[in-house]
């Protein structure tokens, strides 16, 4: 999927089609996404221009996009970091050293442990940096999971429309039903506890939301001229709806992308609060808070503190910019 | 209206024939937890196969899918392999807790609308911006995390209310009739519905300034009406809808939703009832505790579904 306007190589496409948004609450999507999110082109400005020029007005989602970016890179060098073996942390995360926790509760901040040490005298800094790559990689995957089953069954039914449309939106529907962290945890009790597991039952959850979104759109600009252009020129259905319409349905998708990474990982740090997401070694934000809890009456706030702020602060980024993603594409609170 | 209702009926009889067969595949997935379960340590192959035939695991899928939702529909759910006792009664006895969570963090949820018109009106101000700015961070915070700073204040610093448990006396199951029973009741509901605040003012917000803008209310306005009458009568109404759906589905949500919250807190109800089976791999609970809560869900989204359709009459003409 493009950024770029409905196949630049096709000459029959405009470069950016006025794209209508759709009229009512009666497309289907859930209230987390304005129905009429379909973005409006400016004559002179591009899509993207366009938004960028209202997004950088909104003080919020710019300081959400700052945080972003901040935890991609984290995250990234410390993917990176493991998989070459090296160590991109002030200390070893696990580095278990008994003389920075005399008493078993670990040492407040100091100098020289900016987010103090763990029962087990192990660096907080270093091992809330760590974590970060479990919350990034459940975010990217879970997410990309979803999309892939939803950018495929989403467009095909508000395309088709009809029995195909009746069969794919009553299994989203199903999907829909089961509360949230239920069934992730009702997959995970079978499926077992886990990195992947986690990945897998995130993401095969939340696929449906995507497709209904999605669909949406595409009710909205299926009957647009330029999808009638493509027809007239011989295009296949699935070069229709992959190459011209899926690409003009997409900013409902990127808001939705920035609300679920954050879903995703506000998620996976419940499951593994619950001791059934994350396993030891590895360390994400909510298992560091689950692991650390039974410290805190004797006063070791530290050790909660710190993964909680990099959690919070994290999915706010995350919130924020996608909410401002949307009042950024939203026609209806265009000035 | 009739046939809306119809046509909503017909969708969830068929969510819930999907949703009893992605249980029943889950289930059936793992037989041999089922079947190990019942066995006496160090039992042999026959005895295994014996297990496994006493409890139907030898005949066709289809047969044991057909037996699943026969009982089922006579609110069977099997018994637990822990405590050897029919799930429902299991159920029965946790619903109360967790109903009067949902039904209390509900009841603060809706202190978000006020909360978001007052922001809405008061558009490109400082208060507006810091009341945004607190949303969007409270709506962020994982409910555990929010769980863990309460019970650190309220129960440890301040020392004024319980943090974990539930007890006490109840007016019909739910309405708190003695002290004890709401003292306990505090912490867990605020803990949930301070977070639904954040997220239903953003919404409230989001809505409010939509229909502000809108011509009817242009139009009364114009008409001269004085702005209080506007706001409440022209633009609230309308704004409404939308926000109360959301609080809505939230009272069903919440049935197993409060699954952290009941962690963290030991309170006893559905989540923490599913939780504590998970541990224990005691499959029939799980499913048994998903299932009952899919179905609350479901129905608490059809009634809102409903009210929906009754008072926005677009909803019925899709």
């Amino acid at each position: 999927m493009s950024d770029a306007g409905p196949g630049s190589d096709t000459p029959v496409a405009p470069p950016m089609p006025d794209v209508v948004g759709s009229s009512g609450r009666g497309d289907g999507a859930p209230p987390l996404i304005s129905p009429a999110a379909v973005p409006e082109a400016r004559k002179s400005l591009g899509l993207w221009a366009d938004t960028w020029r209202r997004l950088r007005r909104n003080k919020l989602a710019l300081v959400g996009l700052a945080i972003i970016i901040v935890f991609m890179l984290v995250g990234l060098s410390q993917i990176i970091a493991s998989l070459a073996h090296i160590q991109l942390t002030p200390y070893d995360p696990n580095g278990v050293n008994y003389s920075l926790s005399p008493k078993g509760i670990g040492v407040g901040p100091s100098w020289h442990h900016p987010f103090g040490t763990d029962y087990l005298g192990r660096d907080i800094l270093s091992r809330t940096i760590v974590a970060s790559r479990i919350s990034m990689l459940v975010g990217v995957i879970a997410v990309a999971i979803a999309l892939v089953i939803g950018l495929a069954l989403g467009p095909v039914a508000g395309y088709y429309g009809g029995f195909v449309d009746t069969v794919i939106m009553r299994m989203a529907d199903i999907f829909f039903a089961f509360p949230y962290i239920l069934f992730v945890l009702l997959l995970l009790t079978v499926l077992g506890p886990g990195f992947v597991n986690v990945f897998i039952a995130i993401g095969l959850l939340s696929w449906a939301s995507y497709a209904r979104i999605n669909r949406g759109s595409v009710l909205s600009v299926k009957s647009q001229e330029f999808v009638e252009a493509a027809r007239a020129q011989g295009a296949s259905d699935l070069r229709i709806i992959f190459r011209h319409v899926l690409p003009n349905t997409m900013a409902p998708v990127y808001v939705a992308i920035a609300m679920g990474v954050g879903g995703a990982i506000v998620t996976e740090a419940g499951l593994s609060f619950l001791g059934i997401g994350i396993q030891p070694p590895d360390a994400s934000w909510g298992s560091m808070i689950s692991s650390y809890l039974s410290y805190f009456p004797a006063g070791s706030w530290w050790m909660l503190a710190f993964p909680s702020v990099a959690l919070v602060v994290t999915v706010f980024g995350f919130i924020s910019f996608g909410n401002g993603l949307r009042d950024a594409t939203d026609p209806k609170l265009k000035e | 209206m009739g046939n809306y209702i119809l046509k909503r009926l017909f969708q969830l009889i068929i969510v819930l024939i999907g949703v009893s067969i992605i249980t029943f595949v889950i289930l059936f997935v793992v037989p041999g937890d089922a079947v190990s379960a019942h066995a006496p340590k160090g039992a042999t192959p026959q005895v295994l196969a014996m297990i496994r035939h006493n409890l139907g695991l030898d005949r066709p899928i289809y047969v044991q899918y057909g037996k699943f939702v026969w009982s089922l529909l006579h609110g069977n759910l099997g018994n637990s392999f822990q405590f050897n006792r029919p799930v429902t009664d299991m159920i029965r006895e946790a619903l109360p807790n967790t109903m009067q969570l949902a039904i209390a963090a509900v009841l603060i949820e809706l202190l978000g609308i006020p909360l978001g018109v007052y922001s809405a009106l008061r558009q490109f101000t400082f208060r507006d911006a810091a009341m945004t700015t607190t949303a969007l961070v409270i709506w962020g915070v994982p409910v555990f995390v929010m769980g863990l700073f309460l019970q650190e204040v309220f129960g440890l610093w301040l020392n004024v209310l319980p943090i974990t448990g539930a007890g006490g006396t109840t007016i019909l199951g739910i309405i708190p009739g003695d002290l004890q029973n709401l003292e306990a009741l505090v912490l867990p509901a605020f803990t949930l519905g301070i977070l639904e605040v954040a997220y239903i003012s953003y919404m409230q917000r989001a809505a409010m300034l939509e229909v502000i803008r809108s011509d009817y209310v242009r139009t009364a306005r114009a008409k001269g009406l004085s702005e209080r009458k506007v706001v409440l009568k022209h633009g609230l109404k309308n704004a409404m809808i939308p926000v109360v759906t959301v609080a809505g589905l939230d009272l069903g949500a919440l049935m197993g939703g409060a699954i952290l919250t009941e962690t963290v807190f030991s309170r006893p109800g559905l989540g923490l009832m599913i939780y504590t089976a998970i541990g224990s791999r005691d499959l029939p609970v799980v499913v048994g505790g998903v299932l009952f809560a899919t179905v609350v869900f479901v129905v608490a989204n059809l009634i809102v579904d409903i009210g929906y359709a009754l008072l926005d009459p677009r909803i019925r003409y899709e």
